[in-house]
């Protein structure tokens, strides 16, 4: 109890922000780090550098190929000309005019990563400009050192631009929905006999099983034992349980937490004969 | 216990997949192809298939379903919020007392005066010491910019532009232009963030130099040649690079003196008016190339030249003085 109000008062040391909406719901968005925006970046860079040298090339080619003299050089002139505008897009109004369009560049994109105020909302232009024309001051002294520095120093990894624009960058997740996991196979008569009606888990240790459960098929049974004994024992102590292999037991234990007493539960979660499962009704009562 | 009378997060998620189905559908619509491709029925479903979203968010917690399928409804209704509540879709009518780009420009620049008149000091002093300095000992030109590069510069104004250039460099420098001053003012605005000294030091910088390029080219005989020149473009240039200098001061003085707010508070909030500035004066310097690359150089007789680099002159100074006075803005204090 003591250690948990604990947690409460001292702040996690974590990457989320949480933002409140009209509706009362609180979001939390995971802040992007900056070796993801790194990436990122380095990606937009890579696609803007490739457009401008095949821009390049196929001017070298096209001036290479003219037959007079004269025009070959001014049309590598003018075309120069046009390259050194586009030089200048790319490295001031590309990722203005991306990201006010769309909220993020393609190289963001492609990391599942967008660009938000820190109230959680959209971007508008103004703020796609601040942040971006401030990248001059950012990558300074080379590499984007300052920027970083920055964005160690800020709770929500911001950079200069983002602290003068007051925008953050997000990881906007996946979107599929998980399945929830499922005992198998069912618990049998026996192992709901001796499984007590009501498991009470908190939440990290709930979040700790299912995070083991669902790594489950990809551990390995060795590893996946290996685990399980660690923390097997202490539960067993706990709930009073004969001893047994400790994966299922995990398995059992989190099945119960997670489902008893719900409405449509699976059998394996209900209690074992009809006297405990009056039991059960008495409790959702309560 | 409230799990008692909460569905299992089987049966839960089975009951409700088909709205949140259709919700991510439609937020996936809108962020791919933009809010005017929902149909009149889909417009109508969002908002209430957002808000069952949140409900079912609020119940997945209260009912400690598992970490993914919580996380999924989070970013699933994040991601309706943002559609909902997104600047592109919901756009809010414009009050008549916002003033529009043209006239917003000029406002802002005025409402930090101070700054401006700092930027232009520090431009000009340094200016107009690098030209009478260089055209009293043209030498010391040399110290500021390179011999190699003032060299050439000085023979092509002694040449004159009677016979013009052809479009293919006008073309070139144009983008030259561009590509370098563009950037020169821009990089002097965001370098203003250290306290204005960045700015501060590309002002002076830039001032002495182009003082020093004027007054050599000067020395060397071709005054009116390099005046003929610069007098259609100058007014763009040199005041959008002061205007730049003086968004980049402007914003360094926020963070050495923030008054009531924290230091971040006072940076944005100057940073409203800062950004109207800083890309009212990246047009300048666009129109300020083009003249240059293309009229410039043209082989337009000098009075002419003369006579249109004066008006120009006259119309930026009473556009920035003047426009949108009856708006009354500019009283409203920045900050």
């Amino acid at each position: 109890m003591l250690v948990r109000g604990m947690s409460h008062n001292v702040e996690a040391l974590e990457t989320d922000v949480a933002i409140e909406t009209p509706e009362h719901i609180v979001f939390r968005y995971r802040v992007a780090g900056p070796a993801r925006r790194s990436l990122a970046y380095l990606l937009d860079l890579t696609i803007c550098y490739t457009v401008l040298f095949v821009l390049g090339v196929v001017l070298v080619l096209a001036a290479g190929s003219g037959s007079f003299g004269e025009d070959m050089s001014s049309l590598a002139k003018a075309g120069t000309g046009v390259l050194l505008v586009l030089l200048f897009f790319v490295q001031w109004v590309y990722f203005v005019v991306v990201e006010s369009v769309w909220g993020r560049s393609p190289g963001k994109s492609a990391l599942g990563l967008r660009v938000l105020t820190t109230e959680g909302r959209p971007i508008t232009f103004s703020h796609a400009a601040l942040r971006n024309l401030l990248r001059a001051a950012d990558a300074l002294p080379i590499a984007y050192l300052l920027g970083i520095a920055f964005m160690a120093g800020s709770k929500r990894f911001q950079r200069i631009g983002d602290l003068v624009a007051g925008t953050m960058v997000v990881v906007s997740d996946t979107r599929t929905v998980a399945e929830p996991i499922r005992l198998w196979p069912p618990a049998s008569p026996q192992e709901l006999a001796f499984l007590p009606l009501h498991v009470a888990l908190d939440h990290d240790e709930r979040l700790a099983l299912e995070l083991f459960l669902r790594r489950r098929g990809r551990l390995g049974p060795h590893r996946e034992h290996e685990l399980a004994r660690m923390v097997a024992p202490a539960f067993q102590k706990r709930f009073d349980l004969p001893a047994q292999d400790p994966v299922r037991l995990l398995a059992l234990l989190y099945d119960r937490a997670q489902n008893a007493g719900r409405e449509e539960a699976p059998p394996s979660s209900r209690a074992a004969g009809p006297a405990a499962h009056g039991k059960t009704e008495v409790r959702s009562w309560r | 216990m409230a799990l008692a009378s909460a569905p299992t997060e089987r049966a839960f998620a089975e009951r409700r997949e088909r709205d949140w189905t259709e919700l991510d559908t439609l937020v996936r619509l809108v962020q791919n192809r933009g809010a005017k491709a929902l149909s009149a029925d889909a417009v109508h479903r969002l908002p209430p298939l957002y808000r069952d979203a949140c409900g079912d968010l609020s119940r997945a917690q209260a009912a400690r379903y598992s970490a993914p399928l919580v996380d999924y409804l989070q970013s699933l209704t994040a991601q309706a919020h943002i559609v909902l509540y997104g600047a592109g879709v919901v756009k809010p009518a414009k009050s008549a007392r916002e003033p529009s780009w043209m006239v917003a420009f000029p406002l802002a620049v005025r409402r930090h005066k101070t700054a401006m008149f700092l930027a232009a000091a520090l431009f000009f002093v340094p200016f107009f010491l690098g030209l009478f300095l260089t055209l009293e000992r043209p030498e010391l030109a040399f110290r500021v910019v390179p011999e190699s590069m003032l060299r050439p510069l000085t023979d092509a104004y002694q040449q004159g532009f009677a016979d013009g250039r052809g479009s293919s460099d006008d073309t070139l420098m144009a983008g030259f232009y561009v590509n370098n001053n563009v950037g020169i003012a821009l990089r002097c605005f965001a370098l203003g963030i250290f306290g204005g000294l960045g700015s501060a030091y590309t002002l002076v910088q830039n001032g002495l130099f182009t003082g020093a390029v004027v007054g050599y080219v000067g020395s060397q005989g071709a005054g009116l040649n390099i005046f003929t020149f610069i007098v259609g473009h100058s007014t763009f240039e040199l005041g959008a690079i002061v205007i730049a200098g003086g968004a980049g001061l402007a914003m360094g003085w926020s963070v050495i003196a923030p008054g009531q707010r924290t230091r971040t508070a006072s940076l944005q909030h100057v940073a409203k008016d800062v950004v109207v500035i800083v890309c009212g004066a990246a047009v300048m310097l666009f129109v300020a190339a083009l003249v240059e690359g293309f009229w410039s150089s043209s082989s337009v007789p000098t009075p002419i030249k003369i006579v249109v680099g004066s008006l120009n002159f006259v119309i930026i100074l009473a556009y920035l003085c003047l426009a949108g006075r009856d708006h009354g803005a500019t009283k409203e204090p920045a900050r």
